[in-house]
């Protein structure tokens, strides 16, 4: 296990010091992950304007996703199309290392450059911080990074049988802008989609740490929150397991 | 005339090799409708909230939804297969072969491929258009629809001008990758630009004048027309855009030596 943990030290400090060189178009990648949230601010603090709520919620939720940002159908995805996956399948540790190296060194980086903008917005928009919701907001961001990467890493495995991975986390990461909380905070979300939205994952690796930061939920409801983020990381977690085992078989380097 | 008979010449082509694919067409397809289902979304819950955004109404927000859709169809058929990553084409050589051709350097980098499938997404815009301006007795005149689409041009060459601006930009510096970002601010279009605060509204309205993609047409559309003034700062700004556009890349092109030296 410490040989383990070892070498995903070194993966993600390798991955960190090489995106230093590219750091210019990495502030990009940082712009692009804060639009959601701020045209969700924007929008929202003009209907309900005044709410210190809504802002609480939306520099919070700008918060979690530079936390836990997935590129992995770039990552892992494009090895698979590139070819250069065969490579990692000889190296002597698991595969799984190397995305999630990268993917740690991106998270790092993209909160490093994006808190100042957190910072700005806080003060911008008057958000105060509660100290004992943002030490119930740590399990819950922590659970989203882990079940972010797991859902991401399993679409992206689709590269085993499709040329539409990059497609495929496309839509998802629509789903997320909808029923993740981004597009709306999901108990303003018309009735019908409020439910869906309670009941599929993506409130749970986006919106639901936004959520216990402006104050919105309860203890009983943010336990609950929590248990619903273990269930979809096990849920997610076998899936990976599966998919990744079935895509394997199917691999046979490039073209075939 | 030339350039016209290469421009319909290459959406031919295009055309026939996006047909081959088909599964690629439904699969687009869907992921639009989806794009669109949940900006309705949004809007169903904002307006379960508000009478009204900024001073828009739901029918107005929709009209504007509808004119950021096809604004982003057409661009993304006919200008972003060409500009998109357009320093790695910088990098690997691919502009060296576009400058010895005998056809106009900015057209062959800015306009010569297309993806079709695209398209799409101006149908689906313009349906939701329709469904905006679907109450009876509040069809727009046809000069408000002549200033929607005067203005629609103007946004699209104010957007193209600036995708060359980024793309002369790598003639300077062949590092410098600002596609995301422009895909990012993009974003911003489809709201009404009144929806932000200062100083990003004054950014979208004058810098990087993104209110030219859909809040200026949807209000000249909204408006009826009735005023004159949108419409003509719509040709204005777009023919300054293409003076400093056409000035920008035939100056990086002079100091350009190949990707090689």
């Amino acid at each position: 296990m410490s040989r383990i943990l070892r070498l995903l030290l070194i993966s993600t400090q390798r991955e960190f010091l090489q995106w230093l060189a590219g750091r210019a178009f990495l502030i990009t990648l940082v712009i692009n992950q804060t639009v959601g949230p701020l045209i969700g601010l924007a929008v929202w603090s003009v209907v309900l304007p005044g709410s210190s709520r809504i802002s609480t919620y939306y520099v919070a939720l700008l918060a979690v996703q530079l936390m836990t940002v997935s590129y992995e159908n770039h990552t892992f995805s494009n090895a698979i199309y590139d070819g250069s996956f065969s490579q990692a399948l000889l190296k002597p540790q698991p595969v799984v290392l190397g995305p999630l190296g990268t993917n740690i060194a991106m998270r790092l980086w993209h909160l490093l450059f994006g808190l100042p903008l957190i910072l700005l917005l806080s003060v911008v928009t008057g958000t105060s911080w509660d100290g004992r919701l943002i030490v119930l907001a740590l399990p819950a961001v922590l659970f989203a990074a882990i079940l972010r990467f797991l859902f991401t890493y399993l679409l992206a495995l689709s590269a085993f049988w499709t040329e539409q991975a990059h497609g495929i986390v496309g839509l998802s990461e629509t789903l997320i802008f909808l029923l993740g909380g981004t597009a709306a905070p999901i108990a303003l979300l018309p009735a019908g989609l409020r439910d869906l939205g309670a009941a599929l994952p993506f409130r749970a690796l986006l919106g639901f740490p936004g959520e216990i930061l402006s104050a919105s939920l309860d203890e009983t409801r943010i336990l609950i929150g929590y248990g619903w983020q273990i269930v979809w990381i096990v849920v997610f977690w076998l899936l990976v397991m599966g998919v990744w085992w079935a895509g394997l078989r199917r691999y046979s380097a490039i073209g075939g | 005339m030339k350039l016209l008979r290469l421009f319909g010449a290459s959406f031919s082509l295009s055309l026939r090799r996006d047909v081959a694919f088909r599964a690629n067409l439904v699969f687009q397809l869907g992921l639009i409708a989806l794009n669109i289902l949940s900006s309705f979304v949004v809007l169903s819950a904002v307006y379960t909230q508000t009478q009204t955004l900024s001073g828009w109404s739901l029918g107005e927000a929709v009209v504007l939804l509808g004119t950021f859709q096809i604004v982003s169809g057409i661009f993304a058929t006919w200008i972003e297969p060409n500009l998109s990553w357009f320093s790695v084409q910088v990098r690997e050589g691919k502009l060296d072969s576009m400058l010895v051709q005998p056809v106009p350097s900015l057209f062959l980098i800015s306009l010569s491929k297309c993806e079709p499938l695209a398209l799409s997404q101006v149908v689906m815009g313009l349906l939701v258009v329709g469904l905006g301006e679907r109450d009876p007795g509040t069809f727009p005149a046809w000069w408000a629809v002549l200033a929607w689409l005067l203005l629609i041009s103007a946004g699209l060459i104010i957007a193209w001008a600036l995708r060359i601006l980024i793309a002369s930009a790598s003639l300077w510096a062949s590092s410098i990758e600002l596609d995301i970002l422009y895909s990012s601010l993009w974003q911003f279009g489809r709201y009404p630009v009144e929806v932000y605060r200062q100083p990003l509204r004054f950014v979208l309205t004058y810098v990087l004048p993104f209110a030219f993609l859909a809040t200026f047409p949807t209000r000249a559309l909204t408006d009826h027309g009735s005023s004159l003034l949108l419409p003509l700062l719509g040709i204005g700004t777009s023919g300054v855009a293409i003076i400093i556009a056409r000035f920008v890349w035939t100056a990086g092109l002079r100091r350009y030596t190949s990707a090689t030296s």
